[in-house]
Parts: C-alpha cells; structure tokens; sequence
C-alpha cells in the first residue's frame, strides 16, 4: 500500500515535469503581452509530432529532437507573433481581450482540423526507453528521470537568463509593469515576439517529451491548453516557479486518480483542482496578492 | 430617440417570426429541420449574450447548458414524465448547477474564465460518459420514439422568442444596467454598490435557462443524443461566432450573426466537405484582427442599426477601455 503511494507520487512527479514545462510557457507569454495563448496545447501537439517524425524518419533521439524544435519553433512563434497578435496588441484592453481570444481560439481551431486532416491514425507514442531504476523498492523509469532533469536544466537556464541578461530583465520588466517598461525605452514589441517564441518553443521541447510517453492525437490541443491553464492557476498567475510547481501537483494528482479512482476519471481532476484552489485560495499558491 | 425606426425593427422581426411560423405550410419539410438548429443556435447565441456581451465575460462553456438540459430531459423523459415537466427538471438543474459554478469561476477574470468555463464543457462530457448507470455512457441515450418535428418547431420558436423579450427586458431593466456597468470596469461598478458577486451569478442563471430549456426540446426532437453530439465544438462554438460575428451586446447582434452563419453554411458547408473546423478558426481569426465589434459595428450597418433606434449599445465598444485582465 504505502509502497504503492510512494511508487504513484514518483511517477506522478516525473509526469508533472513535463506539465509544468508547458505551463510555464504559457505563463510566460501570459506574463508579457497580457494574452492568454489558447493554441499554446496546438503548439505542444505539433512538437509531439515533429520529434515523431524525426525519431521514425531519422530516428533522432527524443532528448535530441526536444532541443532541435527550440529553433523551429521560435520562428514559428515570431512568424504567428508578427501575423496575428502584433496587430491586436494596441487596442484597448477590452478589445484586446476579445480579439485575442478570437485569434488564438481560431488559430487552435485551425491547426487541429488542417493536423487531423493530413494525420488521421493517432501516434502511439515513441518506443524509446531505458532501463528502469530500481531504488529502495520503488522502480523508477530512467526515461522519465532524465526527462525531469533535462526539464529542470532548463527551467534553471530560463529563470538565469530572464535573472541575469538583459533582454530576460527587460521580459521581467514588461511583466511587471507594461506602460513603465515603455517609459524607460524597451522596446515592447520585439520583446514581446521573443517572449512569445519562447513561450512556443517550451511547449513544443514539452511535446517532444509527451509524445515518449502517450498517444499523441491531433484533437489533443485545446484539452491540453485547459489542463496547462489549471496548471498556471494553480501555480499563481505569472509565478514561474508556480507553474513548475503547480506542474507537479497535477501530475502527482492525476497519477493517483487514475490509480485508485480509475483511469476515466483522471481528466476530470486537473478542473476539480482548478475550482478548489479558486475556492480556497484564488491568487494560487505562489501568486501574489493583488 | 428614433421611435419609428424602432417600430420597423420590430415590425421586421414580428414578419420574420410569422414567416418561420408558416414554413411548415409552405412546403419546405428540408427547411423545417434546417430552421429548427438555426432556431437552437441563435436562441443559445442570444442567451450567451446576455453573459458574453451584456456582462463581459466570454462564456466560452454556455453550451453546457445546453447539454446538461438535454441529457435531463432525455432521463427523465425516459422516466415517463411528460415533456414540459421534463424541462422544467432540466430547467431547474442548469439553474442550479450555473448556481453552484458561479462562486469560483468568477473569480476569474478576462481569458482566464473563458478557457475555464471552455474546461466545463469537457468535464460535464467526462462525467456523462462515466456515469453509464445514469446516461448510457459514450452509447448516448435514447427518448421514447415519435415524431415531434412540427411541434417542437413550434415550441423552439416561442423559446426563441421568450427569449428575445428576456433579452430585451434584462437590457432595459436596473439589473441590465449594472451589468453594462460591471462590463465597463468592475472596480468602479462595486465602488458605486452594484452588488457585483450576485449580479453575476443571476446573470449566469438567467443565460443558462433557455440553453437548458433549448436543449430539452433538441432532444426531444432528436430522440437520440450522445455526449459528442451535445458536447462537440460545434455546438459549443457557433452560438458562440453567431454573437460575435454579429455584435455581442446588442440584441440584433446574434440575429445578424445567425443569419450570416446560415447563409455562410449553406454555401460553403455543403460544398466543401472538409475543414469545417478550420473555417469557423478562419472566421475567428479574422473576426478578432479586423472586426471584435461584430458586423452591426462596422462602418457599413452602424448607420442601419442606429436609425433602427437600437443605437444605444453599439457604442460602448469604442469607448471601452475598462482593465479586464486583471
């Protein structure tokens, strides 16, 4: 029993890894240009879906094709950046809001039927695997604990650079305050279509990673971009360590739903969480009070 | 104001309406059931407005509502209850359950509570599909057989119509105008005492009640649902574009829409048969870049809708610089 809880946590966390990537991207494009990316998932599934292709056509390592979609999909991210948001981004906030929601919704929309249309089988997931580790009787996947510590190599490289160089000062400055950071002469625009390709290509390096452990499907988007939305609430609205946070809590959850509840209903916890933390505490666990 | 304008405007509806009501006698069986999803999708478009643009906040989630109505009145047609009790259960549980959900999801705001309430869709789906006991599962559910066509016609136009005048009457009333006030800036609305945490949820009460009711008749129609067929995008979404396609906010708005939609669908959904998905995320996308007013805000049928005497809440969109995500 409480060997099987432990076993549960541990997988759950290694899952949550991957959950917490991609809300942190999400969190971060959130964070700077005040929209909330409702084709982030779509983005996710189109990284599941390169590093497919690129493990069965050239059979690239996972870990491999997680660093090779970055670049791929900054551009992507500027290119989607410089043609549907630029122009919305100077209406007023009501406006944008709507617009905003409009463009990314239609995007997601979008991208999953022209997805479906060309990729009718779902792909069931890359058989890449290493031996697992057995560790005081709980066996852990070393695929899974590496994908963790790759996560975590990244997550500590993105928090050194938004820290330490300029450009991530100015993304921090633009979180904290739009109209300040236009004052003292950043230049929001070009930084917002960095933030928002970087926001794009961690969901992409997390599809990278999902698609080593489930089926990936092309319907998958908007589920997912709930599920990461839940993730960023959880964690606290534009808290990066939150959304890792947050990340690992859902995983954890889900794990032990299905285990103990049944596989069917492990869908359903990522909202029932959403709504309790909005009960109990509505700025999340690591956000601040407003 | 305009008073005569207003009488054609409502004279044109009262001709539109007698004219959907002599269809059946006219000939047309294939547009009898045509008019009749027209009729759900516009009586949901209307309703969302009442949430989406009266109140501001995208309930991307309203046909929830919709489904929650028809999976209770199936189960309780089934239990051989007759239909209009069977909607006043499905009436009562979508009230109930917007009741329930109102207190956390408005702590959202903005983005926030349109992908939420967008999630409530998929939850309500997983729960139908797991309580197979109660609604047969991903089998779907089935009512007692017959042939309701014409009298559920009838009963989805009168919904349709009831609604128009809630519609109408909510704008016009104190209530309507503190939920214009909340919309604009909700800061400013609570400073002035509108009770902001009750309006809301009332607003949301009162949208979902068509849905549900709307949803109950569908069924009733149908005989056979299932959760996709209840929950799917389609019906989550074209209400949805209706009211922004033709203006959110204003009660001519979803009518447009819906009239625009119809005319889009016809043309192009039965010549193309695929990428319907990505055609409504086409009209999304340009919606968003060029019109988030919706087409009554355009330069070209403004003009139109102010000498209708419907002017009134055309403009707030240009003014509109309330602080929505918080």
């Amino acid at each position: 029993m409480s060997t099987d809880f432990i076993q549960l946590v541990v997988g759950g966390i290694l899952l949550g890894g991957i959950y917490g990537l991609a809300a942190f991207g999400l969190s971060i494009t959130f964070g700077v240009l005040n929209v909330l990316n409702l084709a982030h998932g779509e983005f996710l599934m189109l990284g599941s879906l390169l590093s497919y292709g690129l493990f069965v056509g050239l059979s690239i390592n996972p870990f491999i094709s997680a660093i090779l979609v970055i670049p791929v999909f900054m551009v992507l991210g500027v290119g989607f950046y410089l043609l549907l948001l630029k122009p919305i981004m100077d209406k007023p906030p009501h406006q944008l809001l709507v617009a905003s929601i409009l463009v990314t919704l239609g995007a997601s929309l979008f991208i999953e039927d022209v997805t479906s249309f060309f990729w009718e089988r779902p792909v069931t997931g890359i058989s890449y695997s290493l031996p697992p580790i057995e560790l005081a009787c709980v066996v852990i996947s070393s695929t899974r604990l590496l994908i963790l510590l790759f996560i975590f190599a990244l997550a500590c490289a993105m928090q050194l650079y938004l820290k330490n160089t300029f450009v991530g000062k100015s993304i921090r400055a633009i979180v904290q305050g739009r109209e300040g950071a236009k004052v003292v002469g950043i230049p929001i625009s070009r930084v917002s279509a960095l933030a928002f390709s970087i926001g794009m290509a961690l969901a992409a390096s997390a599809g990278a990673f999902y698609v080593t452990l489930f089926t990936v499907t092309p319907v998958m988007g908007i589920p997912l971009t709930i599920k990461y939305l839940c993730v960023v609430v959880l964690g606290g609205l534009g808290s990066i360590v939150g959304s890792v946070f947050g990340g690992l809590i859902l995983g954890v959850a889900e794990t032990l739903t299905a285990y103990y509840c049944g596989a069917e209903w492990s869908p359903t916890i990522a909202f029932i969480l959403l709504i309790l933390i909005l009960i109990i505490k509505p700025e999340g666990l690591f956000g601040a009070k407003k | 104001m305009n008073h005569g304008g207003k009488k054609i405007f409502y004279s044109i509806v009262l001709l539109l309406w007698a004219f959907l009501a002599a269809l059946p006698f006219l000939g047309f069986s294939y547009g009898v059931v045509w008019v009749f999803l027209l009729v759900v999708y516009f009586t949901l478009a209307l309703s969302y407005d009442i949430v989406g643009g009266y109140l501001g906040y995208m309930n991307l989630g309203h046909s929830t509502f919709f489904g929650l109505g028809a999976y209770t009145t199936a189960i309780l047609l089934n239990q051989g209850f007759n239909l209009f009790s069977a909607l006043l259960g499905a009436l009562l549980l979508a009230a109930a359950f917007a009741t329930v959900i109102s207190y956390p999801l408005f702590r959202l705001r903005g983005a926030y509570f349109a992908l939420a309430t967008f999630g409530l869709i998929s939850l309500i789906e997983v729960l139908t599909t797991n309580l197979r006991d109660l609604t047969g599962g991903s089998g779907g559910i089935s009512t007692p057989p017959g042939d309701h066509t014409l009298a559920s016609y009838y009963l989805v136009l009168a919904v349709a119509g009831v609604t128009m005048v809630l519609s109408r009457v909510v704008a016009r009333s104190k209530f309507g105008l503190a939920l214009f006030s909340i919309r604009e800036d909700e800061e400013v609305a609570k400073a002035f005492g509108v009770p902001t945490t009750l309006y809301k949820g009332l607003a949301l009460i009162i949208s979902s009640v068509p849905a549900s009711v709307v949803g109950g008749i569908y069924v009733w129609n149908m005989t056979y649902i299932s959760p996709e067929s209840v929950f799917g995008l389609e019906i989550a979404l074209s209400p949805i574009i209706m009211a922004m396609l033709g203006g959110t906010g204003i009660m001519i708005g979803p009518l447009v829409g819906a009239v625009f939609i119809t005319l889009v669908q016809e043309f192009l959904w039965t010549e193309v048969p695929y990428f319907h998905l990505a055609m409504y995320g086409t009209v999304l996308v340009l919606l968003g870049l060029f019109m988030p007013g919706g087409l009554v805000r355009t330069r070209w049928l403004k003009p139109v809708v102010q000498w209708l005497g419907l002017g009134e809440a055309v403009d707030y969109f240009e003014n509109a610089d309330a602080e929505r995500i918080s």
